[in-house]
């Protein structure tokens, strides 16, 4: 017994002793004359070479498959910049960790990997991302790919690839009263996640309910709810005229399956994450094709400018037999914000963490070649950089099941306060 | 009236269904005495087999396979991992199945990734129609297929040798050995029978007004766990009951949330373990639970 415990610690100081080592390398940060990107100050990642960027994602836990999508096509999109010479005379180099949606593990991940990137090219998923916002503030680090929760907007470092979903929501009532004939007094079930998706969602929603003069169901799921039809039976009940939904696509389905069959006409407009092209195949189909839209910051995959036409090129390029979605042009869209920014803090003489950030906040008219739906704006921390969203509907015939139906940013859309 | 009608027949037809998988969860324990926390993934592991099949072999044999499958599964737990574990401590059994839960549900999960694959059941979206209750035509079905296996349970545990058997072993497994029964065969035939009923219940819950197999399905063997311990942890009556408290309880708590907003939103939720905590303040063995022998 007594051996075993000397055993025991003899590893933990081996470990110690070798994590006290492990840190940068005292050469990587100073100033660089290197050819190139010349005489700009360096820092963490950066090498005379190769500038390194974090990718901390979900590759076996709830979200792994469409987390592979964005591994693969954000790869790609490296790989194609670094053929076309690099940003700064260096190399891209992309670091993938998996955090397995594990809050604690992401943290640690970036802890391990914060000294040898200049930024973070994504940290997927709510709460993992959550844990790490206020960390990599600290280090003043670049953070993009983390949804689309207001929450982000506390952070200077944060940066939202698109609106928040509770503007999403919001346009999707204005969508509602303006686009499908809506009227004053009508209601709207919104059906939602607790948390900083789903509630972010129905604020929004609420906000927008108020100000056009309507009134809002709410109904409370959780991702364990993949039968609706008790809440479908109360929303029919109480006599809600359209449905928002905040949740993911197995309660899309769901909720759709039991309107369709209960001969609820009604439209459903869902957050960018509520949708799979699966579910077309589904019970369901019938109804997404007839009833369903959904409002994204992000221009869904079948759309034909030129932004997310390149997206999907890529996407056949690198993974012929990939499942298409809104993953693709997000993932290049994000590749695409973090490029400027990197050459915003190459130009300005900084290839530092601090300088991708200050970069990335003196951006005030981005052209994203339709990715997005308007330029946008990062230089107010608390703002988000559009408020104008893609309108896209349910559609057989498009690859990755959505076609792009409209642009829209209504009157509560663009009056939505963020406290 | 029809509005409560109908949350009725919707949370009857749920509580029938996790009546199925509570029941799995009392045969596991009363035949081995392992608190199968596995449960949800065996169910999950069926229904998939059956969604991936059914393009190829049709929906009944794909079923057939599926819960054949998680029948075998469910033995295949039991000989590889429980019977070695026989003597131990049911505290180690119960955190290996959590173990076996987790890597079955991580590889299910990278199987099935982010697609909801579709259970190309006959019945599709169709509804059933009486006394004005509408409900889908798969939870009348499930409903009623519940109900025979109730009655095919009752008759196995009642008249058969093999039943008879198992509920010897199950009340006593020393004296049954001696009396000459195999607790290695009782053991085997609870496990395959409960993830048969799992798998049942399975393609069911995956089944319309649910879109289809998607790795959520596993934790519904989660909402099951309240009815089988309200139930009381060894009885078959007790977990069927108990699913029909907690599927009626749910629907109507989902169904009437409007009008109770002042316990707050998401209700629903938090309803099968209300009422499992009230029922063991009441009856700390459950409804149908064996008393402890010995009380202070």
């Amino acid at each position: 017994m007594k051996h075993r415990t000397r055993t025991v610690l003899a590893v933990a100081s081996c470990t110690l002793a070798l994590a006290a080592c492990s840190t940068t390398d005292p050469d990587a940060a100073g100033t660089d004359s290197g050819d190139g990107g010349s005489d700009v100050e360096t820092g963490a990642g950066v090498t005379d070479e190769t500038i390194g960027i974090g990718m901390l994602t979900d590759l076996s836990g709830p979200f792994a498959a469409g987390a592979a999508v964005q591994v693969a096509e954000t790869q790609g999109y490296w790989d194609r910049v670094n053929a076309d010479g690099g940003i700064c005379g260096r190399d891209i180099e992309l670091q993938v960790q998996d955090h397995g949606y594990d809050p604690q593990k992401a943290v640690s991940l970036f802890r391990s990997m914060s000294s040898d990137v200049i930024a973070l090219q994504q940290v997927l998923g709510g709460p993992t991302s959550a844990a790490v916002l206020p960390l990599a503030q600290q280090d003043g680090m670049y953070l993009g790919g983390h949804g689309w929760a207001s929450v982000a907007l506390e952070y200077e470092n944060a940066q939202i690839p698109g609106t928040t979903y509770s503007v999403e929501s919001a346009n999707a009532v204005d969508y509602l009263v303006d686009e499908l004939g809506l009227q004053e007094g009508d209601k709207i079930g919104v059906v939602y996640f607790v948390g900083d998706f789903g509630s972010d969602s129905l604020a929004g929603a609420q906000y927008a309910a108020a100000e056009r003069g309507l009134e809002i169901v709410p109904v409370e799921i959780t991702p364990r709810d993949t039968d609706l039809s008790a809440q479908v039976s109360a929303l029919q009940e109480a006599g809600v005229q359209g449905v928002i939904l905040g949740a993911a696509p197995a309660q899309l389905a769901s909720l759709a399956g039991v309107m369709g069959s209960l001969g609820m006409d009604i439209p459903i407009i869902g957050n960018t994450p509520t949708f799979g092209p699966s579910l077309l195949e589904t019970t369901a189909g019938p109804t997404l094709l007839e009833n369903f839209y959904t409002t994204t910051s992000i221009a869904p995959y079948s759309s034909d400018e030129p932004g997310p036409q390149a997206a999907a090129e890529l996407y056949e390029e690198v993974a012929p037999d990939g499942e298409l979605g809104w993953e693709v042009p997000l993932a290049y869209a994000q590749g695409e914000l973090l490029r400027d920014a990197i050459e915003g803090a190459c130009e300005a003489g900084t290839l530092t963490p601090e300088g991708v950030v200050t970069a990335m906040r003196e951006t005030s008219d981005l052209e994203t070649q339709g990715l997005f739906a308007t330029p946008l704006d990062y230089t107010e921390v608390t703002e988000p950089p559009t408020r104008t969203v893609y309108v896209s509907r349910a559609d057989a015939d498009a690859p990755g099941g959505l076609a792009v139906v409209d642009t829209f940013e209504g009157p509560s859309a663009a009056s939505y306060g963020f406290e | 009236m029809s509005y409560l009608l109908t949350q009725l027949a919707n949370g009857l037809s749920y509580g029938l269904v996790l009546g199925l998988i509570a029941v799995g969860f009392v045969i596991v324990f009363t035949a081995t005495g392992v608190l199968n926390f596995a449960h949800g993934s065996v169910l999950l592991a069926g229904a998939y087999l059956v969604a991936v099949l059914q393009p190829t072999v049709g929906f009944w044999a794909a079923a057939a396979v599926g819960i054949a499958g998680a029948a075998l599964l469910g033995v295949l737990i039991n000989a590889v991992l429980v019977r070695n574990l026989a003597e131990a401590n049911p505290g180690t059994a119960a955190i290996l199945m959590l173990g076996v839960d987790i890597l079955l549900l991580t590889e299910l999960t990278r199987r099935i990734g982010n697609r909801v694959i579709p259970m190309g059941a006959p019945w599709g979206a169709d509804r059933v129609e009486f006394a004005g209750v509408s409900l889908p035509t798969s939870r009348a079905l499930a409903a009623l297929v519940a109900v025979v296996l109730f009655a095919a349970l009752w008759f196995l545990f009642a008249r058969t040798r093999t039943g008879v058997a198992m509920r010897a072993a199950a009340a006593d497994g020393d004296t049954a050995s001696l009396m000459g029964i195999r607790l290695s065969r009782t053991g085997a035939a609870g496990w395959a029978l409960a993830g048969a009923l799992a798998a049942i219940a399975g393609i069911f819950l995956a089944s319309f007004p649910a879109p289809g197999v998607a790795p959520t399905v596993a934790l519904s063997a989660f909402a099951a766990i309240p009815a089988w311990v309200l139930g009381g942890f060894d009885s078959v009556v007790g977990a069927i009951v108990g699913g029909l408290v907690v599927g009626v309880a749910t629907a109507l708590a989902v169904g009437y949330e409007a009008e109770l907003h002042v316990l707050g939103s998401g209700f629903g939720e938090v309803v099968p373990y209300l009422v499992m905590i009230l029922v063991l303040l009441v009856r700390p063995s459950g409804l149908f639970g064996s008393k402890e022998a010995v009380r202070v």
